[in-house]
């Protein structure tokens, strides 16, 4: 759309991306694996195997939950720290744990198992199956309300994404505080910086996102942000090609979309 | 070839239609007969004056109002009840039939019902959009897929003059009226509603009078922002006005339908749905005192309650009243199968893909959680299979039926340079885009609205394209959709709690 182009500044910083990666340490688990849905007397869980052991990854709670399930029919990839804690549903607990859907759709991903009463849960899962006692879960989705009079400085944002993603429906939580401090500021200019990232497997293998991801997601956020009214600023999209050389421990962050908000 | 009608039984109780232009009015309290029982219409307000009302005033050029649509005994919708007997009392020349939308194309020869089949058959108006879509400033959308006719009964989507090849490139849907009742809720400013659509983090449609975000609610494919929208577009299109309405008239409009609400009263078996002491959800003015715009998915303010009533009722009492306790008894059961039967729901966009996981176990109250309405509080638009295939209502092809589709079917390609369908891949067949037309988003494809889901006796058939005659398929249609496994009690029970709201 014509006016939400207008203002906006098309910049590409080529980095190179000279990566030379180190095999995870022993507590991580990266890897890419069909999800496995466990029913329970109560909410299912979602585990996946590696190297023949169970993982678990999650519960099914609601949206608001920190870590969401993934979706049979697709591969998830999986970037957490294995624990001794307490198995659950018969898998070794992952935490923190990051779980990415990935786009290609995989029919062989496609297990459901019934409930066993050895799997059952031990303790109450944060919501019920049905409705729950009228309450969210977890709080996460909470939008942070604006200061009431913010200092007018300089303010920098960072949204976050899974894996190979884009805007989703986690962002709505992210974006509403740019938008909100931008908004009650009078900003006048917004930087959006995009990155993609890659992620080493614990196999060694390493995953790139897509080559031209960095910049869909810095023109995306700048899309929304306009379309959602903050037309005003004058805007700065660029975006950086190249993705960093992943560590294995802590991948995630690099893919993500930064956010400078400027009186 | 038999009627279309005949298929149907004919209405058992007397209709009163409201002619556009008619004078009268409306009481503060109205109750109107159907077939389930009787269906109470409050004007909160009080009693409506029709006479020269611009709801009620033929304002366009076809010789329709929005009461032509919107007939307060089909619960401000309309009924196929109605629509057939309109059908047989004007011998097809009530304005509902207007070339325009009320025939499967305007170039059919108007006079045969064959040309009104749609409607006739299944409640279906014609929804006619621009291809490519257009933004709220007219300017043109770039789609993430391309669309092709595979399939046009209605000889509308290929037609020269009307159809997706033509010099303005249209593509035709059929879809229900809904209801312009209840619409505190639809058009609530509560919770799920930001700068920001909570389910793809995409801008909200904002309200073009006021500058707010909307809950996006309206309409089964949310193109219409505000009330005001919706009547200026309608009186436009379905009432083909050829100058826009002016302030009064839209503010008269959106000031009755804002205080209009509907619900069924009394259940032709349970009897009074609205006694002293029953439960609350029932009848207009639980809706009417009802809190808008917030979740009821869960057991501290309940999306229809029923503070646990009807349950274990007395027996003993004459015959009558043991039937009535019995019926009251299944819509009590129903609830709990609506509230809390669990089920795997799987493959369902912009559900199964806003974090619940797919598969989600859960119920119907999930997606069906607003208090008092049992629409979603977010922005509603869901693919439950209603429109795409495989599991949209078809016409099985053999060589021993005479059965043919009655609906278009769209094949719509996903572009390559975004990510696929995660549930249908990049090519997917519809027989309605649904909000895919509005958004041009690839996700989109085959969502719909959810409905409200009150007063649903007074106004057969459902589904945004009247795929299901009855409650009953309604709830087969879930049953089979979701491989629910319900027992015939729980589906007569489930059937019976949704016919008394």
């Amino acid at each position: 759309m014509k006016s939400l182009q207008r203002g906006i500044t098309l910049l590409l910083a080529g980095v190179s991306g000279a990566a030379v990666a180190a095999m995870p340490d022993g507590a991580q688990r990266n890897f890419v694996a069909c999800p496995i849905v466990r029913d329970t007397a109560s909410v299912p869980c979602w585990l996946a195997e590696y190297e023949g052991e169970l993982y678990f990854l999650t519960l099914q709670t609601d949206v608001s939950a920190p870590v969401n399930p993934p979706m049979l029919g697709h591969k998830v990839l999986v970037e957490g720290r294995r624990t001794d804690k307490p198995r659950i549903c018969g898998g070794i607990v992952l935490e923190p744990v990051r779980l990415s859907v990935l786009p290609t759709l995989d029919a062989n991903c496609n297990q459901l198992l019934p409930a066993e009463a050895q799997y059952n849960l031990t303790f109450e899962p944060p919501r019920p199956p049905g409705p729950s006692k009228g309450r969210l879960a977890f709080n996460t989705l909470d939008v942070q309300q604006a200061e009431v009079a913010p200092q007018r400085v300089e303010k920098r944002f960072t949204i976050g994404y899974d894996f190979e993603a884009r805007v989703g429906f986690k962002h709505p939580a992210l974006l509403q505080p740019v938008l909100d401090y931008a908004l009650a500021i009078k900003a006048t200019r917004i930087d959006i910086e995009g990155h993609r990232g890659a992620a080493l497997l614990s196999d060694g293998t390493i995953l790139n996102e897509s080559p031209e991801l960095a910049r869909r997601r810095a023109q995306q956020v700048a899309e929304l942000l306009q379309g959602a009214g903050l037309t005003a600023p004058r805007y700065t999209v660029r975006w950086i090609d190249a993705a960093p050389a992943p560590s294995g421990s802590d991948d995630s962050p690099q893919r993500r979309v930064d956010i400078t908000v400027t009186p | 070839m038999a009627p279309p009608h005949a298929l149907y039984p004919a209405p058992k109780v007397t209709l009163r239609w409201i002619n556009p232009g008619e004078t009268g009015g409306l009481a503060a309290d109205g109750s109107y007969d159907n077939n389930q029982g009787q269906l109470g219409v409050l004007n909160a307000a009080g009693a409506v004056t029709a006479t020269g009302h611009p709801f009620f005033a033929p304002l366009g050029s076809n010789g329709r109002a929005c009461i032509s649509c919107h007939q307060p005994q089909d619960a401000m919708s309309l009924s196929l009840n109605s629509i057939r007997r309109q059908w047989q009392v004007t011998q097809g020349q009530d304005p509902i039939f207007a070339a325009v939308d009320g025939a499967n194309c305007p170039h059919l020869p108007q006079q045969d019902p064959a040309s009104h089949s749609l409607l006739l058959d299944r409640g279906l108006f014609r929804v006619f959009l621009p291809w490519p879509p257009r933004d709220a400033a007219g300017k043109a959308v770039e789609p993430e897929f391309s669309i092709e006719v595979v399939r046009d009964p209605t000889g509308c989507n290929l037609h020269p003059q009307h159809g997706l090849h033509s010099a303005q490139p249209m593509v035709s849907v059929y879809r229900r009226p809904r209801p312009a009742a209840n619409l505190k809720y639809p058009t609530h400013q509560n919770f799920g509603v930001s700068s920001f659509i909570g389910k793809n983090g995409l801008p909200t449609a904002r309200d073009p009078d006021t500058g707010k975000p909307t809950s996006m609610n309206l309409m089964a494919d949310a193109r219409a922002p505000s009330l005001r929208a919706q009547a200026a577009d309608a009186a436009a299109t379905h009432l083909q006005r050829l100058v826009p309405l002016s302030k009064a008239q839209l503010d008269a409009i959106v000031a009755f339908e804002g205080q209009v609400y509907v619900a069924q009263q009394i259940d032709r078996q349970a009897g009074s749905l609205i006694e002293p002491n029953g439960p609350s959800a029932f009848g207009p003015r639980a809706l009417l005192k009802g809190e808008a715009g917030v979740l009821g998915n869960n057991t501290s303010r309940w999306v229809f309650p029923m503070e646990g009533k009807w349950t274990a009722l007395s027996r003993g009492n004459g015959a009558a009243q043991d039937a009535r306790n019995a019926a009251r008894e299944s819509i009590a059961r129903g609830h709990d199968v609506f509230m809390f039967r669990t089920f795997w729901i799987r493959d369902s966009m912009h559900l199964n893909s806003v974090g619940l996981g797919n598969p989600t176990k859960r119920t119907c109250a999930t997606c069906h959680g607003m208090h008092m309405t049992g629409m979603d509080t977010a922005n509603g638009w869901m693919d439950i299979g209603s429109t795409n295939l495989p599991w949209a209502r078809e016409a099985p092809l053999n060589p021993w039926t005479t059965q043919k589709p009655e609906l278009p079917l769209f094949k719509l390609t996903c572009r390559n340079d975004i990510a696929p369908h995660p549930f249908l891949g990049r090519v997917i067949y519809t027989q309605d885009p649904g909000r895919a037309l509005i958004s041009g988003r690839c996700n989109d494809i085959g969502t719909i609205v959810m409905q409200q889901l009150r007063a649903l006796s007074a106004r057969a058939p459902y589904f945004s394209n009247g795929s299901a005659h009855s409650l009953r398929d309604v709830v087969d249609f879930y049953d089979r959709r979701y491989n629910i496994g319900y027992s015939e009690q729980e589906k007569q029970d489930l059937a019976n709690f949704l016919g008394a709201l």
